[in-house]
């Protein structure tokens, strides 16, 4: 959902395309392809779009009626399946109507930027909860006619000291006789707790896989892990195959409750499929077989757990968002679809809150930050940001929802961190010059995450921009960059048409700047209060000084400035080197619960100890949330380094 | 006039740059001038919150501004209200205003009942989180004319939804117009709900009441008219 979409235009159509989410108006009569490119939309094609390729596939998933009928070039090059899935060609498709686009992994030539690696963190004790055992059974005599699963059990318990009264799933029991023959009695058993799952031939105890996932609103993040050595062996990203069902949280479920149960099998589909293809991608690069995974451990929050176990989650969107489940979910693998072996287990990790999931459990697991003695904050930033404050006393944790801004989304020229996205920008405070780098240094087409940080912070150093986030009408006088739009709304170009890899000068416009603004603010509000929660808690004030560190997470956390980041008053004034930038610590989080039972009963403890705050609620939430909407805040004494560096420039007095 | 033209645009500069202090003085200042209070709040705050509002329609403007205003808007406000309330002679339109249930987030519909306010309608808040049920009620007991109702949030779009139904169920709906706003409300959305109108801003929201109290006020003229042909044939 975007906010106050136009609904017509006359003359004209939009198209959306995702998983951009990036969305314009074009004169009636354009193809997708030509919309495509004029966005700078990475969408490839090898015949420049005469549609003898075929390269240029894409789904639509929503408007296909007012789209004109399929093209003799597409029926060469679209199969049957594809046609009823909603395949087009772009360069044959013409919308008459508004049209969502859907460009697949393979008709995109740049890659986009997802984020996997997080902090390695010492795992507690490897111990996953399967493992694999191999054994060489007698084989059955006379003197010796035990039933196989007892000759089984009783060997595993003497070769190996397993329990002696193992569960064994009745199905591998249905196949055990021929199992053991066929094996010549030489059987690896593959358990997980006290249950067997498998009997493989031979011995194979030196393979033994499981498969992590972060399951982000936007961003898939998966890892093949080894069991055997608790390593990473490949790891694979993916946009949430979601996005079009809805671009962040609340659209999902909503788009639940509109569907009904079509609607919850959908969100579950989609993001099955997306983790069968990383997990396929993953063992192919390890020469791993899918059917050798024994386990998968997701996290994510709490509407992702809803739509991955297809529960109906509208109760969590209405106050007081109260969650279904809240424990650790076990469920088979099989069930769900997910490509492993059909025995294998999958675990959904804790939640919190309603608002806080797994993937913030997984944050303060990982973060060690619940056995420091120091005061410790993280901010795992996305769509929606989960912050935690505390140490082993006490963590508070709250969510707010920053919104998609500082994704691209909302933002005119905004775009996903891909290629020919503007990462970082400079502007010389002197002569107003804008230096920008772009992904992969292709021409610019967009603004990704950083570059939004960036944008910002440097107009308000070099004066184009005043505390309250207004463009400074006067320096215009100075610039021809800083102009008015064509609704008389101050705007800011950062790129001039030449210079584009689109056909638009690349801008920033006053509107921009209030969307990111406020997003910067719920952020900031989410930390002020619970410095000031967890102060009344430990009944002494919680200031700056009070925190040791800032674990600074997610995907798009790694690429932003941090001076930047903290100009704007994203986050509380600390020094920048009690910044700590951790990654994907969410997925970092999902393999240590993955490979150590010890680390997957303390995230099941997180989830009880941790304590969730409901940030819309708190009595100082509006007032706060307002003072957070000035750059960098508008009591500036809580900015003391930020002030001095704007005195500097002599932006303030 | 030469004296109240003055003070008109000193009341306008208070409220427009949100100084709260330099408005309740101004506007004592105007009623101590013997200024008629029913002008000095259409010359002074509304004529300020529409500037306002236009500032924040192109941006320049933004939520701690608009606050700012509203605040210095009601603090003259406070002091005419009692003088408006003693004179009768205008009956104002009622407007009940409200978070639907579900939600919690008010600062939207905070911004849209001080523009309200300043045009002149009388706002009955009720507030956050409230029920369909709330808002049917209190517009028949009110005689109300119009039900305003924001959400930041998408699936608390349905309980927008319950109200339109409970009204439709009531019979009151025609007779009782809704207006939506908030950050994820659409046009489609409207459509799509059936409520009578979509304020995409506070001044938007402001311009589409006063078209649906107008399309009340032509439906009853309408009626009457009918009513007494009715009588007239018997």
């Amino acid at each position: 959902m975007t906010l106050r979409e136009e609904v017509e235009r006359p003359g004209q159509v939009k198209i959306v395309f995702f998983p951009y989410g990036i969305r314009e108006w074009f004169k009636k009569g354009v193809s997708i392809f030509d919309a495509a490119k004029a966005l700078g939309i990475d969408l490839s094609s090898l015949c420049a779009g005469k549609g003898t390729c075929g390269k240029c596939k894409v789904k639509i998933e929503e408007g296909m009626k007012g789209l004109n009928p399929l093209t003799e070039q597409e029926l060469k090059h679209i199969t049957r399946e594809e046609i009823e899935a909603g395949y087009r060609l772009a360069c044959q498709a013409i919308p008459t109507t508004t049209v969502s686009v859907y460009v697949p992994e393979r008709s995109r030539i740049g890659k986009q930027r997802l984020q996997t690696a997080g902090l390695e963190v010492p795992v507690k004790q490897l111990n996953p909860l399967v493992k694999k055992y191999f054994v060489e059974l007698p084989k059955p005599t006379l003197l010796d006619c035990r039933s196989d699963e007892d000759r089984l059990l009783t060997t595993l318990n003497e070769k190996h000291g397993t329990a002696i009264n193992l569960d064994l799933d009745f199905e591998v029991g249905i196949d055990l006789a021929s199992s053991l023959r066929d094996a010549e009695w030489a059987v690896t058993a593959v358990n997980w707790k006290n249950r067997i799952i498998e009997i493989e031939p031979e011995n194979t105890s030196d393979r033994c896989f499981g498969f992590a996932v972060d399951i982000g609103t936007t961003k898939l993040a998966g890892f093949l892990m080894d069991l055997n050595t608790g390593k990473v062996a490949t790891v694979a990203a993916r946009m949430n195959p979601q996005i079009p069902l809805g671009e962040e949280v609340m659209s999902r479920i909503t788009h639940q409750m509109l569907e009904g149960q079509k609607g919850v099998k959908e969100l579950q589909t989609a993001v099955v499929s997306g983790i069968n293809e990383m997990i396929e991608e993953c063992c192919k690069k390890a020469n791993v077989k899918t059917n050798e995974i024994y386990e998968l451990c997701f996290v994510g929050n709490t509407a992702m757990q809803l739509c991955f176990l297809g529960i109906y989650g509208r109760y969590v969107a209405f106050a007081p968002y109260p969650p279904v489940l809240r424990r650790g979910v076990n469920i088979r693998a099989s069930r769900i679809g997910l490509s492993s072996h059909p025995r294998a287990n999958a675990y959904f990790a804790p939640i919190i809150g309603g608002f806080v999931g797994a993937d913030n459990v997984a944050v303060i697991l990982a973060t060690r930050m619940l056995e420091s003695d120091e005061i410790c904050m993280a901010l795992d930033i996305g769509t929606n940001t989960e912050i935690d404050l505390g140490n082993k006393d006490l963590v508070l944790v709250d969510s707010c929802a920053s919104g998609p801004a500082f994704e691209g989304m909302q933002i005119k020229h905004g775009m996903r961190a891909a290629t020919g996205a503007i990462e970082r920008v400079s502007i010389d405070p002197e002569t107003l010059e804008v230096n920008i780098r772009t992904i992969e240094d292709k021409p610019p087409v967009g603004l990704c995450g950083s570059a939004l940080v960036d944008v910002p912070a440097e107009l308000l150093k070099a004066g184009l921009i005043d505390l309250t986030g207004k463009f400074v009408a006067e320096k215009a006088k100075e610039t021809n960059r800083l102009r008015k739009g064509p609704k008389g709304i101050w705007e800011f170009v950062l790129v001039p048409q030449p210079e584009t890899g689109t056909d638009t000068d690349i801008i920033i416009t006053q509107g921009d700047i209030r969307e990111l603004q406020k997003a910067k603010a719920a952020m900031r509000t989410g930390a002020e209060i619970l410095m000031k929660r967890l102060g009344e808690e430990r009944k002494e004030a919680i200031t700056e000084d009070d925190i040791s560190k800032l674990f600074m997470a997610g995907a798009f956390g790694n690429y932003i400035d941090p001076e930047n980041a903290r100009t704007i008053g994203m986050y509380p004034e600390l020094p920048l080197d009690k910044v700590e930038f951790v990654g994907n610590i969410a997925g970092t989080g999902a393999r240590l619960c993955l490979i150590s039972k010890e680390e997957r009963e303390y995230a099941e403890k997180i989830a009880t100890t941790a304590k969730y705050h409901e940030l819309a609620a708190d009595k100082d939430f509006h007032k706060e949330y307002i003072d957070a909407l000035y750059l960098p805040h508008r009591n500036l004494d809580r900015y003391p380094d930020t002030v001095n560096l704007l005195k500097r420039l002599g932006r303030i007095k | 006039m030469g004296k109240s033209e003055e003070i008109f645009k000193k009341l306008r500069q208070a409220v427009i740059s949100g100084e709260t202090e330099e408005c309740a003085k101004v506007t004592q200042a105007a009623i101590d001038a013997g200024i008629d209070p029913m002008k000095v709040l259409t010359e002074g705050m509304s004529k300020a919150m529409e500037v306002v509002g236009e500032k924040f329609e192109n941006k320049e403007y933004f939520l701690p501004e608009m606050l700012l205003s509203a605040e210095a808007m009601y603090a003259g406000l406070e002091l005419l209200l009692p003088l408006l309330k003693a004179d009768e002679t205008e009956v104002k339109e009622k407007i009940v205003l409200g978070v639907v249930e579900g939600d919690i987030h008010d600062i939207g519909k905070n911004i849209v009942k001080a523009m309200l306010t300043s045009a002149g309608y009388e706002v009955i808040d009720l507030g956050v989180d409230v029920p369909a049920s709330e808002f049917v009620k209190k517009a028949s007991e009110e005689e109300v004319g119009v039900i305003a109702m924001s959400t930041m949030m998408t699936p608390t779009l349905m309980s927008i939804k319950d109200v339109e139904e409970q009204l439709a169920k009531k019979g009151l709906k025609g007779k009782v117009k809704t207006i939506i706003g908030g950050g994820t409300v659409t046009e489609q959305w409207r459509s799509r709900i059936g409520s009578d109108a979509f304020g995409k801003d506070a001044t938007d929201a402001v311009d589409k009441v006063k078209l649906l109290i107008e399309e009340i006020k032509t439906a009853v003229k309408l009626m009457e008219k009918k009513r007494k042909e009715r009588t007239r044939k018997k």
